[in-house]
């Protein structure tokens, strides 16, 4: 019966000593690799969707540099193997990640090498760099940011062009565009709950222009309360339920991707990373994104965007100088260019520009640096704020929803 | 005599050494940092005593857990034990292809649970779906893994379906044991095949049903892969197992102490019921 709780804690050690295991063959070949000259090093990232384009980048890098050979790794569920792979202090070397609670966790843990006066970073953009150091205390850059995402709305311009909608700029022409839909006997949106996280653009969206991010720090520090100020997030978020296909609860965002591709709904709230994937359903739609307009006043409807993914040195790394010129590698422009070409994603560096037409709706909210962070990135991990919207849509009750975040909130807060 | 412990000993220590290193090494390790809060990948930590377990006590995610996981082990050993029973009873019996059958009730125990999962996480969504639309049903044609009041039974389907198989088996062994002129002596005296079944077959098969009951019991509260395939404890929280809970918590959510103090507890739990079940179902046997 033992065996029932402990398989957790076996899970762990076998891991640990699977992760000695690679860390003593890596030590080995880095060793053998010295007879050799090469020089072995890790790139860990959490992306399945740009596993090729790391790839093709990442084989470019070993060509050019014949003494180091850099391997990528891309697990499923990646942050949770990352962070089993940390309690060992089994760190890759190359660490590839979003700026999440994954990363402010393992960035405040003492994990990564501070790179803020590494000549890497010269050429980042200032507001991705601070957004990574708001992250950890101690004003360290504890990741360079490589590329940027953004989530608003996608839509099939053709269907928007069938019922004669226009892109909306304010809440109530945004709802007036799906009642529309409604009308036409079309789904407006298509919803897809079954996976927790998928709640999240549209929360981010919501709240990031609404409440804001100050409320989170303020949240920190007990000044303010989730009741009281996040219901018109909730409620909001409620709304864009009702124009969405039948069954919201039982489609995955794969589902999401195929079936938004075949034009069995008009838009779609995710993130511009469900671009290539639509895109690779159905090659010939014609899509375009717009901010989530989520008040009634344009200029306070921001665009979310944040660090998609940001490259970190791990501290334990064997090999820093190697694994900072490969970082140095994959911040060139003609890196940047290639990798936010393939991903639809956003330059986080200077001189470079993401001109696909599909993400054009996004342009002005970036040359008028109308942008602002993705909320959930500010709410503890351990109180899993997707499974919480995505039991509030089924509920649909707005007060229960507000005051049990900040029950959860500070439970977790407790626990610390 | 020495030459022959000395065998034993061969036998025993590596067995001994390997149970230590993966087993109580990394139990006792959990409950040591259950005292502290350690999150999983700092560098230092600090003692807190009992706090964890008070906050365990505190958190209803805990009590949602306990309450998914029993409701779950419960249907599933009732389910498992009635079905596997009734096919090992057929497959017992004089019919054709029989080993064809018995491969065939076996197959679910020979595949990987995480696929079998992602298989019906398939059939629930897309299949389920559009018979159930077919038939006009508008419950029917969502998926069941999506409903917070169903989504369990789905995931007992799925446990069922796969756990059957290894029960069968032992179930099948167990009647083989039974001698076959208790059978004769009963059709002499007129029994039907009701009272034959009550009066011989279930009383014989005690110590199997014994143990049929504890493994399943067992399984029903680890359940932890189905969780990861078909619904990732959701929606909401609705189908998060204890196991799950502690994963999910311990590791995505950096709370590495405190959960291991929630694990010390389910252990302590688990011991209990296993302890309780063997000894009421055992004396059970005894009565016969």
């Amino acid at each position: 019966m033992k065996k029932g709780i402990t398989t957790v804690l076996a899970g762990m050690l076998a891991m640990s000593l699977l992760g000695a295991c690679g860390n003593s063959s890596s030590d080995n070949s880095a060793n053998g690799g010295s007879s050799s000259g090469k020089v072995k090093i890790e790139f860990f990232q959490n992306k399945a969707e740009a596993k090729t384009s790391f790839d093709k980048l990442v084989a470019k890098f070993n060509e050019a540099n014949p003494n180091i050979v850099v391997t990528q790794v891309n697990p499923p569920d990646a942050e949770t193997v990352l962070k089993t792979r940390a309690a060992k202090k089994n760190i890759p070397d190359v660490v590839g990640i979003g700026a999440t609670d994954t990363f402010k966790s393992l960035a405040t843990g003492g994990l990564f090498e501070d790179l803020s006066s590494d000549p890497v970073v010269k050429n980042i953009q200032p507001a991705y760099a601070d957004m990574l150091k708001n992250y950890t205390a101690n004003n360290q850059l504890n990741g360079v940011p490589f590329a940027a995402n953004a989530n608003g709305v996608i839509y099939n311009k053709a269907m928007f062009a069938e019922v004669g909608a226009e892109v909306p700029k304010t809440w109530d022409e945004f709802i007036a565009v799906a009642e529309k839909f409604k009308a036409a006997g079309k789904n407006a949106f298509y919803i897809t709950l079954k996976d927790s996280w998928t709640t999240l653009p549209a929360f981010n969206a919501l709240s990031s222009s609404i409440v804001g991010i100050d409320f989170y720090g303020q949240r920190q520090a007990g000044s303010a309360k989730f009741a009281g100020t996040i219901n018109e997030v909730a409620q909001k978020q409620l709304q864009l339920t009702e124009y969405a296909q039948k069954d919201i609860f039982g489609k995955t965002y794969n589902d999401g991707n195929v079936a938004f591709a075949k034009g069995e709904a008009a838009m779609y709230l995710q993130g511009v990373w469900a671009i290539p994937e639509i895109q690779k359903a159905n090659p010939s739609i014609d899509l375009g994104v717009f901010v989530l307009p989520a008040t009634n006043d344009p200029s306070k409807n921001k665009l979310v965007t944040g660090v998609d993914t940001l490259l970190a040195v791990s501290k334990t790394s064997k090999h820093p100088a190697e694994a900072k010129k490969f970082i140095e590698f994959m911040l060139q422009p003609e890196s940047v260019t290639q990798y936010i070409t393939e991903q639809k994603a956003f330059p986080t560096i200077t001189g470079v520009t993401q001109d696909d037409k599909a993400v054009e709706g996004l342009k002005e909210a970036f040359t008028q640096g109308n942008l602002v962070d993705f909320s959930d990135h500010y709410i503890p991990a351990a109180m899993k704020i997707d499974t919480l919207l995505q039991e509030f849509l089924q509920k649909k009750d707005v007060d229960a929803f507000t005051s049990k975040l900040d029950t959860e909130w500070d439970k977790v807060a407790n626990r610390k | 005599m020495a030459k022959r412990r000395i065998a034993y000993y061969l036998m025993t220590i590596p067995a001994l050494f390997l149970f230590f290193a993966f087993h109580t090494f990394p139990a006792l390790q959990g409950i040591f940092y259950s005292f502290t809060n350690w999150d999983g990948f700092s560098d230092g930590y600090s003692f807190v005593g009992l706090k964890n377990f008070i906050n365990v006590f505190k958190d209803e995610n805990v009590y949602n857990a306990y309450f998914f996981t029993f409701k779950y082990a419960i249907a599933a050993t009732i389910l498992i034990n009635v079905i596997s029973l009734l096919i090992a009873l057929g497959l017992n019996a004089k019919i054709k292809a029989k080993n064809f059958f018995r491969s065939v009730y076996f197959l679910p125990n020979v595949l990987g649970v995480l696929i079998v999962g992602y298989i019906f996480n398939y059939l629930f969504s897309n299949a389920f779906t559009i018979w159930g639309a077919k038939l006009g049903s508008d419950f029917l044609s969502q998926n069941i893994l999506g409903n917070p009041d169903w989504a369990w039974v789905g995931i007992v389907i799925v446990g069922v379906w796969q756990g059957i198989a290894y029960n069968t088996i032992l179930y099948l062994a167990g009647l083989q044991t039974i001698p076959a002129d208790l059978y004769e002596a009963s059709s002499l005296d007129g029994a039907s095949k009701w009272r034959e079944f009550w009066s011989i077959t279930f009383p014989m098969l005690a110590s199997f049903f014994t143990i049929n009951m504890v493994l399943a019991m067992k399984g029903g509260l680890m359940i932890f892969d189905q969780i990861v395939a078909l619904t990732g404890g959701g929606p909401g929280r609705s189908t998060q197992s204890i196991a799950h809970l502690i994963y999910t918590g311990g590791f995505t959510g950096g709370e590495f102490a405190y959960q291991s103090a929630n694990a010390v507890i389910y252990f302590i739990v688990i011991v209990a019921i296993s302890l309780f079940q063997i000894k009421v179902l055992q004396r059970r046997e005894m009565d016969l």
